[in-house]
């Protein structure tokens, strides 16, 4: 909201200059956000939170500024004419929830005409337009006690006057001529004949106060805050207007808005008030008797606040307050405070104009069970080792279009029910989307050796609920690296977790044919694979994708601490195989051979692969390297010899195994 | 003997110190140590002494042979094999390295403060409903108050227990104190760092995910003071020692009294004017806070005429971009391998 510094000093003398002005207002809780000179003005930009309806007023802000100034504001309050009543025109509330007060002043032989230029200032410098005279006063009486009043020319106003819902279908122009349909969200006052206002929100065009009205009916009422909200809505406008309703308004304030507005006219537009009639009950507010006790107040706020300076806080805010024995004070909360109930309102309010900075820093000593949270701690130590193994973490997210997860195979996954953009319409039920995409984004800018990770959580529908579950990809793109690199990556990780008991399957998915799916302690635990040409040419990707996802729970449920194994003091020695192997066989045939003989044989790996041109077709060629070590001794050669012959005959009599 | 002995002792020296290289030191040993060497000679000569003399020269030869032997080792080792010159102006090598990503590493240096002031860490779920997102925590379904969390729902079905309202993506990390106080009896202090959503379109400063974390102690004797302290300590940790906080009274539904933390600006120090990071206000917000409103504690089962909390809530993005200088939200979210590499 904008105030104008000269509309406050109407109410409060103020010495201060704008500067400190600002840092007293935003240290008490109203945050200026920006301030400026106008003329001899000074114009303040403040946010406004939503519990303050009360400063949505100059009334207000004064009450505020005098507080913090260690006064209390003293208001001069218009005379409040309830008469003659109107008896031709009647005020009918369709529902008193809609609508519980209902006020028109009827003012004859106005002379409407432009503003005098004091009040054309206040209303402008308030953001507000400048209109004609009878209507800048209705707009200056609403910015000075917050409360919204409209002004009808009465000559079009056919027959009485009534407050209820919109018709379906129901048409209204407002006086920003625009045209809206309405249906029955939409409050609004219709005369006999027509809607002539959207009620809290917006007059309508064809009551519209001009040059030429003569006489005025002037509304001030109280709308139900959530009804305005509902209507303004479903009519798409937001005015000075339905924000004041919408945080409610003080019955109070309401009449001497309206019984000022009438004044005002009277002296600047020479009318005359000639009727007054009014539909509903005034609010009536309750007294909210708070006990406040020093004690409690000091405990809760970690100081001493002195009495003294308590008490004219509290009864410069509006408080009434009477001692009660000892370090007690009996307060009756302001009327217009809708927002103060109970003890703890009363001590942000002592203690923001006390000034929080006056409270002195202390250090709770926090004494709870200490709890690892093994999911968390875990995701942070696999964080750490991943880097460790030369990944970069990346973070994408969440929220995908349905369409792209249909590309990578992915049907039905949760949809958000009111998506910002069809991008982003899905919550990704797996993590390879933004793995892609942000390899997409680097492979586009020439960016190369893309080793990427994240962990995320993944989301799915399950019958009649869902499941959020922690997971991690990893994707290599390096034209350096191949999928054994990956796989490698994974071991790493099972081993670093110590992770004995898992197992690599051949299994095709949606997105990779060469693909292994991962089993730890017997149960699926992610996949890894090569990203599918077509998916890859579809995602626009310039170069191979090794991705993998893990479910990161069951890492975590399978990881063991580790137990230090004895390292022989007796050397290894070692004997290579040159294996030429059929398509038809795996090579896990030969590593099975190898794992049976477990004699001694303490590694193995490949050393060479050979693709020379006089090797059979459909075999493939390599040297594997296989070691062998004792805990408890050095082995002779012939020890060595022998097993390793063993293996080789072993091997040899395979079919599809072929030794060079 | 002993003119021999010293003689072999002088002469050997003087031509160690000769040598100048590997075969230098070859010929000496042969001279010296080989078949032909004097040495050999004078053992030879041993046995005709008398029993005392050949226990004393039978000693001392062995004590000269072990001497030159040691000393032309130790020469030879000091010779050594001659070092060619490198040109070591050429370029280092490029090794490859991994890196946290920067909202993970400062999400987690967050957390890692606040678990040394004694806050555990619990994780929150990122779908939510209804109720523990708003309506325990004191926010109205429908009110103004909650038009500064707009929220995704979902189409989930809604649950069995009616109140509980309809499933969304949290928009703030809030619902973890909800969840926690549902569960646990005080004494609590947890720190609950997670992604958040709201429907904002992206820009350079806003995403329609982004990162928090949410922190709150419960126990008798909390009070607004030691929340002031907690994050005068964090703020010291994270940004620079000399920063100071500003408490700005504030609302927030679900504590009371509220208030929006500043910090000075660690890099103009309050000089004020012209800086680029706080635009000359020298401060700079990083979080919302207060004490928990009692409404809230009583909603989740605490009683709150015995206990008191307070909560704390800030965003990652933010501290991150003002700790290291990001100008743009959007770079978190691309993942150009040359912003995470510089993490």
């Amino acid at each position: 909201m904008r105030f104008s510094l000269n509309f406050v000093k109407e109410l409060i003398k103020i010495d201060l200059p704008a500067k400190e002005l600002v840092e007293l207002l935003t240290m008490a809780g109203i945050e200026v956000e920006h301030y400026d000179k106008a003329g001899e003005d000074f114009l303040f930009d403040i946010e406004i939170t939503s519990n303050r309806y009360d400063w949505l007023s100059i009334v207000g802000i004064a009450r505020e500024i005098s507080a913090c100034l260690g006064k209390k504001l003293g208001i001069k309050y218009p005379e409040v004419i309830k008469s003659p009543l109107i008896k031709d025109k009647l005020i009918k509330i369709e529902q008193p929830a809609d609508c519980p007060f209902y006020v028109a002043r009827r003012i004859q032989a106005v002379k409407v005409s432009e503003s005098p230029l004091y009040l054309k200032e206040r209303v402008v410098n308030c953001r507000i337009n400048s209109i004609n005279n009878v209507v800048d006063i209705t707009n200056y009486c609403m910015l000075k006690w917050g409360n919204p009043l409209h002004a009808f020319d009465e000559d079009k106003i056919e027959g009485d006057i009534y407050i209820r819902r919109a018709k379906a279908n129901e048409k209204f122009v407002g006086i920003d001529e625009k045209e809206r349909i309405l249906n029955k969200e939409n409050l609004v006052i219709a005369d006999d004949k027509k809607v002539i206002a959207l009620a809290g929100v917006m007059g309508a065009k064809n009551t519209e106060v001009t040059e030429s009205t003569k006489n005025i009916l002037l509304e001030a009422a109280i709308f139900s805050p959530l009804v305005i909200r509902h209507s303004r809505r479903a009519a798409g406008i937001d005015t000075d207007s339905s924000y004041r309703f919408e945080r409610q308004v003080f019955a109070d304030y309401l009449e001497y808005a309206s019984a000022e507005a009438a004044e005002l006219i009277g002296k600047l537009a020479a009318g005359r008030l000639t009727g007054y009639c009014q539909a509903g009950k005034k609010p009536e507010y309750k007294d909210k008797k708070i006990l406040l006790e020093f004690d409690k107040l000091n405990e809760y706020l970690g100081a001493q606040f002195p009495k003294a300076n308590t008490k004219n806080i509290l009864i410069n805010l509006g408080f009434n307050v009477k001692e009660s024995g000892k370090n007690k004070l009996t307060l009756l909360a302001p009327k217009h405070r809708f927002d103060i109930t109970e003890n703890v309102d009363v001590y942000e309010e002592i203690s923001r104009i006390y000034g929080y900075d006056k409270i002195q820093q202390q250090i709770p000593a926090i004494a709870h069970e200490v709890v690892k949270n093994e999911i968390y701690e875990f995701k942070k130590e696999l964080r750490r080792f991943l880097c460790v193994l030369g990944l970069n973490e990346i973070i994408t997210y969440s929220i995908e279009a349905d369409e792209e997860l249909k590309k990578l195979g992915y049907d039905n996954p949760i949809k958000l029910v009111n998506p910002l953009r069809a991008q982003e319409n899905s919550l990704r039920p797996e993590l390879s989307s933004g793995l892609v995409k942000a390899v997409s984004y680097n492979l586009n800018r020439n960016r190369a050796n893309l080793h990427f990770f994240e962990i995320a959580n993944v989301y799915s529908h399950q019958t009649g609920s869902f499941c959020e579950m922690p997971r991690l990809s990893i994707g290599i793109c390096d034209e350096e690296k191949d999928l054994f690199y990956l796989k490698g990556i994974i071991e790493e990780i099972l081993k670093f977790l110590n992770i004995n008991d898992f197992e690599f399957k051949e299994k095709s998915n949606s997105l990779c044919a060469n693909a292994l799916e991962i089993f730890v302690n017997k149960k699926y635990a992610g996949f890894l694979g090569k990203l599918d040409e077509k998916i890859k040419n579809e995602a626009d990707l310039k170069k191979d994708l090794f991705l993998s996802e893990l479910d990161i729970m069951s890492f975590c449920k399978a990881q063991k601490i580790k137990c230090y194994l004895p390292i022989s003091p007796y050397p290894a020695v070692f004997r290579d195989i040159s294996i030429a192997l059929n398509k038809s066989k795996h090579f896990s045939d030969v590593e099975k051979i190898i794992k049976e003989k477990k004699e001694y044989i303490s590694d193995y790996r490949i050393v060479d692969t050979y693709k020379g041109k006089d090797l059979e077709q459909g075999f493939c060629a390599f040297s594997l390297r296989i070691f062998y070590q004792s805990s408890q001794r050095t082995l002779t050669s012939q020890e060595v010899d022998e097993v390793h012959n063993n293996i080789r005959v072993l091997l040899g009599s395979q079919e599809g195994i072929k030794l060079r | 003997m002993e003119i021999e002995v010293k003689k072999i002792q002088e002469e050997f020296e003087k031509d160690l110190s000769a040598a100048q290289d590997a075969s230098g030191i070859e010929a000496l040993r042969i001279k010296y140590l080989g078949r032909r060497a004097e040495i050999n000679q004078l053992f030879s000569m041993v046995p005709s002494l008398s029993k005392e003399a050949k226990a004393i020269w039978g000693k001392n030869l062995n004590i000269l042979k072990n001497d030159i032997t040691r000393a032309l080792e130790e020469k030879l080792k000091g010779l050594g094999a001659k070092e060619e010159k490198i040109d070591l102006t050429y370029p280092a090598a490029r090794l490859t390295k991994g890196s946290r990503h920067i909202l993970s590493a400062v999400s987690e240096e967050i957390c890692s403060v606040f678990e040394k002031l004694g806050f555990t860490v619990v994780e929150g779920t990122e779908i939510e409903d209804e109720w523990h997102n708003f309506s325990a925590l004191n926010i109205p379904l429908d009110h103004p108050s909650r038009d500064a969390f707009d929220t995704f729902y979902l189409d989930i079905p809604e649950p069995k227990e009616k109140h509980l309202g309809k499933f969304l993506l949290r928009s703030h990390t809030s619902p973890s104190q909800a969840r926690i106080m549902s569960v646990s009896k005080p004494p609590i202090a947890v720190i609950s760092p997670g992604r958040v959503y709201r429907p904002d379109a992206v820009d350079a400063s806003h995403s329609f995910m982004f990162h928090q974390v949410e922190g709150f102690a419960i126990d008798e004797n909390i009070n607004f003071a030691q929340l002031k302290g907690v994050l005068l300590n964090f703020a010291r940790l994270f940004f620079s020692p000399d920063v100071n906080l500003r408490l700005r009274p504030h609302f927030f539904p679900f504590t009371e009294p509220s208030a929006e933390v500043d910090i000075s600006c660690f890099i103009c120090k309050g000089e004020k004017d012209k800086c680029s990071l706080c635009k000359g206000k020298g401060w700079l917000e990083i979080l919302g806070c207060g004490m928990i409103h009692p409404k809230v504690l009583e909603n989740c089962g605490i009683d709150s005429k015995k206990y008191k909390g307070f909560a704390f809530g800030m965003g990652v993005e933010r501290p991150a971009m003002l700790k290291y200088g990001i100008n743009d939200i959007r770079l978190f979210y691309e993942n150009d391998i040359k912003f995470l590499e510089q993490f």
